[in-house]
């Protein structure tokens, strides 16, 4: 016999095959309910009489309904979380602070690329309004814009026309230029008449933006010409910026030295060589404090405006472009060391003439990715190439996006945002016609027509610094003197002007105290705790647990299942026995019973005897004693080891 | 005895075990048990038996390693919080307001007057005699200027930095490119630098400044720190500006109410500070509206003109919102507003309570910091700024003998100054930057349990507009200097308003996440769901385990009993009679056991028998089963005397 057949044979032996112990399902099912350890169903075999027995079934089926929905509930809300707030008192990172001017460019160095565009925009602003002279309060040293080229043929007003619509009549418009009406055929938008319905009571200006062939254009107008020239003016301005080199450009802006006159942190000096150039297209040169050189992050261990950063920023209001911005002082933003700064969408301005005290509170947030909820700790799970460098953050991924979508619609890269891989900015020479696109296109963007919006998710942690700012008056009047003139030998090298107090700006930047605080999500729920819950709803409406659950299994499917196969097998067997022998001899029957008549059984309860089932006496009898009565010698089970031995000794 | 008595009749009581050998013990426990899996092992086939075995073992382990995680869980002190949003009335915050500048130059003249000639001289000689309009001819006060003196330092040459002292024409280092005696320096060439020496001269350090601005301002903050440290405290307090020139109208809510609703304070920066509804005597004023009308209304005068014009630069009043009964961090968390302008300000009571030990390392009164809190003179609750400033002058006069200006004194402490601890600058400049004092400090203070931070909305807008002007100024000057001039002006002019906000409290509150309510349920839900099990299947457990030590008990006991009696007696070897056996000897009288067996146990009981007499009713057979008990409760019995 090989080894194994050896092995199952003792397997077999030992644990023999045995099927349910009940022979249909009927009592199949008796057995369950009268042993099985769940409280209900006992009590329906058990109750008498029909109604009770109804009721126990109901009140079992509703017990089974609501553990059912119950434990439902506890699995749909698995996914839940709980946020917890806590404050730590400790050393606190300095955020990076970037500061750029609000004015990109010194108009003095930029002026030579602007020039024309300059005067085509008073230009147009004498036909509309009437004026000409524009006379900067600061600057007057130069006013040879006049007539020099009064002759050449104005070409940015030729290619987006900026014109006068009367009221009621769109169709007729007053050429800002020429003077002359002429006849529109184009669609009119109004911008932002999408969202506020204005009553346009008097006059509306807007230009008119054509695509390649001059028959589909787009109109657009604005309440008010301030918006409109601006808004001209800057789409032609990034036309022109567009095709200037990065590095004359970091020229043309100021340098750091310009702009900061001193500068202090944590009751030490710095200077320039502590901040980091940052170029932004449309505020030309910025510089960022604590931007990670040298690897490491400057701290913060005592909170208070003297331990915190102290900047005086020369702001320089006659090199201001008089059409680009409109107002003086510097932009502030407090961000992350990996984050990118918005300079254009969030930051503080700040004034001249001021101190500005912008005291902080770190908040920090952590919010649980998927499945818990949409949000993405990196780039991995999010379809757009992400064009910054810098981490995920949500604005990030819509501007890129929309730089992506801009790169494939109009073949050029918008001007205020980074160049993707492969692209150009957008100018007139390469691309006549982007600025219709580019409207077109943000206009989808801004409707959410792009996408982009439902492909970008929020960034799941975030630092937050929320900022309490307040203005004071500085330099104070008695101390103006003294100071000014101090300032200005410090600045010596890089201005050779006395300084006045509205060129400088006071900056402090500091932790008002060091509590920081972590918003954090945690998983509401673990699964030792779904599982404890979903026991203590079983446990609570029937007495259930895993072993009644495999008990289910093990009745409801293994066991009716064997016995409805062995029922069925039976049953071919038995008509495959009648098909072959239609008569079959009797098998006799089975002798039931004892055939002892001096032996009465108990129905009740086993005896001794019946116990052993002893066969009958012997017929020879011994005359004279009767048997014992074994009934007293009914035995409980301490005794059951020596029966064997009573046994034995009983034939004799 | 009695107690003996009971003892053993409760020794006896226990015994009765459901049975007497493991076997049947084990048996009966899953024959009974309610908890699930056991009974299943005991009544199937052999197949089913080691399955529901191998199950019921692995739910235990599986229960018990859930209990580990719920009660591992529970011993991490988690917190859960509730955030409430909302109004409600409050009591409104202590408002600190103070002046930028500490004091009236026209009273503090006569102290800083060496001091700011010798400030106006050190501007000429940086600035260049055309540039400077001093004339330096005058006798200057050098005996501060010898103390810690400024210095160029020229690092054209960045090997051989040249040291200049500004009233010095002579050089320090090497004669190398030397300036033109009269103007030192430029700002490109030349950099200011304070110099700072200790014990006598003998070792020197620079402190070095990246702009003549800062070097000169802070050379003079370190010297007037060093003058006001030695006035006493009631002349600074006349010096500063007095409540009732500062205050010029004052009106919260619909009630009028004037200088005398502030509590004064004297300030080391700011001088007297005033503070309203500070709640240290009377008791708090609740505000029930939200909105401006409700607040309180302030015009306050700086009076710009006579601040000191070298030691602030920045004007404007400064102003705190605080807790009542806390000390006002005014210099850290307090902002400014601006001279000449109305500054509204909305607030919104941003409220943490946290729960103490051993959820969070939080103190609730600061008894338990390791650091004497120098600010409980002033009746204030402990906060942790005042702990850190606390620890801060603590080390200041370990490490230089004396205490600084800008934080209260210890017991029998001195402020520092120049002529009793010369070298206090040079200590105090090293001190201050020092991380490893911050990062003591830090460690050794706890955070207050409960925080509040007061969030503030800010605007502004031109006050008083140019309408109005005229008459406003008319009528306060009228007001507080009795004059019909107008002795006011725009740029000490303040406006303040400070209301609730519409929501005018968040609080966050934090609350045990796992209480005992919580481990129990989790504890019951678990037992339930893999066994069906409660805590009295545990109780049936620890019986089974008291029934089985029981059985060993009795089972070593026996095994000695029998091996003493073996060597002692005979004829208590072999095994006891068997019932079977004794009935046939007592009832049987024509029947004859086995000669070949039974001799042990015909001689076992010879002197109990009595002559075998026909017709004798059989024995009570049960009385013979306790025939091996007998001998081992004997046996406890002598055990447990």
């Amino acid at each position: 016999m090989a080894p194994g057949e050896k092995i199952k044979a003792k397997i077999k032996k030992n644990l023999p095959v045995t099927g349910p112990q009940a022979p249909n399902i009927k009592e199949l099912m008796q057995w369950y309910c009268l042993n099985t350890n769940t409280h209900g169903c006992r009590r329906i075999v058990v109750s008498r009489g029909r109604l009770r027995r109804l009721l126990w079934i109901l009140f079992t089926l509703t017990a089974v309904a609501l553990i059912f929905w119950q434990c439902a509930l506890l699995i749909s809300s698995f996914y839940t979380v709980s946020v917890s707030i806590k404050v730590h008192f400790q050393k606190l990172d300095f955020p990076a602070v970037t500061i750029c001017n609000i004015n990109p460019y010194k108009y003095s160095a930029v002026r030579h690329l602007l020039a024309d565009l300059e005067q085509e925009t008073r230009a147009a602003l004498k036909t509309l309004y009437g004026f000409s002279e524009i006379t900067s309060r600061k600057r007057r040293e130069a006013q040879s814009w006049s007539s020099v080229r009064k002759g050449t043929d104005p070409k940015f007003l030729n290619l987006a026309p900026l014109m006068a619509f009367e009221k009621g009549d769109t169709g007729k418009a007053r050429d800002f230029f020429t003077g002359r009406k002429r006849k529109v055929n184009a669609r009119i938008i109004h911008k932002a008449s999408d969202v506020m319905h204005i009553h346009n009571s008097k006059e509306v200006v807007g230009f008119q933006l054509c695509s390649n062939d001059t028959s589909d254009c787009a109109v657009y107008t604005f309440s008010s010409g301030v918006n409109a020239i601006q808004e001209w003016y800057k789409l032609h301005y990034m036309n022109i910026m567009a095709q200037v080199s990065q590095e004359k450009k970091i020229n043309m802006s100021y340098s750091a030295d310009e702009l900061l006159v001193t500068c202090f942190f944590d009751g030490v000096s710095c200077d320039a060589r502590n901040f980091t150039l940052f170029h932004h297209p449309m505020y030309g040169n910025c510089y960022t404090f604590n931007n990670r050189q040298n690897e490491t992050i400057l701290s913060t261990s005592m909170g208070g405006s003297e331990f915190g950063l102290q900047v005086i920023l020369y702001i320089n209001e006659e090199e201001y472009n008089p059409f680009l911005v409109s107002s003086t002082g510097a932009k502030v933003i407090i961000h992350r060391q990996d984050e990118y700064p918005f300079v254009e969408d969030v930051g503080t301005e700040i004034e001249t003439a001021m101190a500005t005290s912008i005291g902080m509170h770190l908040t920090e947030s952590f919010k649980l990715s998927d499945p818990y909820s949409q949000c993405t700790e990196d780039w991995s799970d999010v379809q757009i190439t992400n064009i910054y460098n810098a981490t995920y953050s949500l604005q990030i991924c819509l501007h890129s996006c929309f730089q992506a979508k801009m790169v494939e619609n109009c073949g050029c890269a918008q001007y205020s945002q980074p160049l993707p891989r492969g692209a150009d900015y957008c100018n007139y020479q390469q691309h006549p016609n982007w600025m219709y696109c580019y409207y077109q296109l943000h206009q989808a963007f801004v409707r959410e027509e792009l996408g982009c919006q439902s492909v970008c998710k929020e960034a799941c942690s975030f630092k937050e610094w929320t900022l309490t700012t307040s203005l004071a008056q500085w330099p104070s009047e008695v101390s103006e003197k003294w100071l000014l003139s101090i300032l200005t030998w410090d600045q010596s090298q890089q201005i050779k002007k006395k300084l006045n107090k509205t060129d400088l700006a006071k900056l402090l930047i500091f932790y008002k105290d060091l509590n920081q605080r972590s918003i954090m999500e945690n998983p509401a729920n673990s699964i030792e705790q779904l599982l404890s819950n979903i026991g203590g709803q079983l446990g609570l409406w029937m007495s259930c647990s895993v072993v009644c659950v495999i008990e289910i299994i093990e009745v409801f499917f293994i066991d009716s299942l064997s016995i409805i196969a062995r029922h069925q097998w039976h049953k071919a067997k038995g008509w495959w026995a009648r098909r072959r022998a239609p008569a079959c001899p009797e098998a006799p029957r089975a002798p039931q019973g004892r055939d002892n008549p001096s032996l009465d059984i108990d129905d009740d309860l086993p005896t001794f005897t019946s116990a052993l089932s002893l066969p009958p006496a012997p017929g020879s009898q011994v005359p004279g004693t009767p048997p014992p009565r074994y009934n007293t010698l009914r035995l409980e089970r301490a005794f059951s080891s020596q029966l064997t031995d009573t046994q034995t000794t009983f034939p004799h | 005895m009695h107690v003996k008595k009971y003892l053993l009749k409760g020794l006896h009581r226990l015994q009765k075990g459901p049975g007497y050998t493991y076997k049947e013990l084990l048996v009966w426990y899953c024959d009974n048990t309610n908890t699930h899996g056991p009974k299943r092992i005991i009544c199937e086939g052999p197949k089913k038996k080691a399955m529901w075995f191998v199950l019921t073992l692995l739910f235990t382990s599986l229960v018990c390693w859930q209990w580990g995680l719920f009660i591992k869980t529970y011993l991490n002190w988690e917190v859960s919080v509730s955030l409430s949003i909302g109004f409600k009335t409050m009591d409104f915050p202590a408002v600190t307001i103070c002046n930028a500048s500490p004091f009236q130059y026209s009273k503090v003249q006569h102290l800083l007057k060496d001091l700011d000639e010798l400030m106006e001289a050190v501007l000429g000689r940086i600035l260049g005699p055309e540039l400077s309009q001093v004339n330096d001819t005058r006798a200057l006060n050098l005996s501060i200027w010898h103390h810690t003196p400024l210095v160029f330092i020229n690092e054209q040459n960045p090997h051989h930095p040249v040291v200049l002292d500004l009233f010095e024409d002579n050089f320090n280092g090497s004669a190398s490119n030397s300036p033109a005696p009269g103007r030192p320096c430029s700002a490109h060439r030349c950099k200011v630098a304070m110099r700072l020496c200790s014990h006598n001269g003998t070792t020197c350090t620079f402190r070095n400044f990246s702009s003549a601005t800062q070097a000169v301002t802070e050379w003079y903050t370190l010297q007037a720190t060093n003058i006001f440290a030695q006035v006493p405290n009631q002349e600074l307090v006349a010096m500063g500006y007095p409540a009732e020139r500062l205050i010029l109208a004052c009106l919260f809510g619909a009630e009028p109410c004037n200088y005398r609703n502030f509590t004064p304070i004297f300030h080391p920066d700011y001088g007297n500070c005033y503070i309203f509804n500070w709640g240290m005597t009377e008791k708090a004023l609740p505000s029930a509206n939200p909105g401006t009308e409700f607040g309180l209304k302030l015009i306050l005068d700086m009076g710009q003109e006579d601040y000191v014009p070298f030691l602030t630069s920045t004007a404007g009043a400064r102003l705190m919102l605080h807790e009542q009964r806390s000390y006002p961090f005014i210099k850290e968390e307090g902002i400014y507003a601006m001279a000449g302008m109305e500054t509204s300000i909305g607030v919104l009571v941003d409220k943490l309570q946290r729960k103490g030990e051993p959820y969070s390392q939080c103190t609730k009164n600061g008894s338990d910091v390791p650091i004497q809190n120098l600010y409980s003179n002033y009746n204030t609750t402990y906060s942790i700024q005042a702990c850190i400033r606390s620890c801060f002058q603590e080390h200041m006069i370990r490490e230089c003998g004396c205490g600084h200006y800008l934080y209260p004194l210890p017991h029998k402490r001195k402020y520092c100054n120049n002529q009793e601890f010369p070298d206090w600058a040079h200590c105090y400049s090293a001190l201050r930057i020092s991380l490893a004092q911050r990062e003591t400090c830090i460690y050794a203070c706890k955070e207050s349990c409960n925080d509040t931070q007061y969030k503030m909305t800010i605007s502004m807008a031109v006050w008083p507009s140019e309408a109005s002007e005229d008459w406003i100024f008319h009528v306060l000057s009228q007001e507080r200097d009795q004059s019909s001039n107008i002795t006011l002006s725009r740029k000490g002019i303040v406006k303040l308003n400070i209301y609730f906000q519409e929501f005018n409290y968040r609080t966050i509150e934090e609350s045990a996440a796992n209480n005992i309510v919580w481990l129990l349920s989790n504890l019951g839900g678990q037992f339930g769901f893999w066994m069906g099990g409660s805590v009295l299947c545990l109780i049936e457990f620890g019986e089974i385990i008291i029934d089985f030590v029981w059985i060993t008990i009795i089972k070593l006991v026996a095994l000695a009993k029998s091996v003493r009696q073996k060597r002692a007696q005979a004829r208590y070897e072999g095994p006891p009679p068997t019932v079977a056996e004794l009935v046939e000897a007592h009832t049987n009288f024509g029947f004859q056991p086995d000669l070949a067996t039974p001799g042990p146990d015909v001689e076992a009981y010879p002197h109990e028998q009595n002559p075998p007499i026909p017709g004798t009713p059989p024995p009570n057979y049960d009385s013979l089963r306790l025939q091996p008990l007998d001998v081992i409760e004997s046996d406890s019995e002598g055990d447990a005397i």
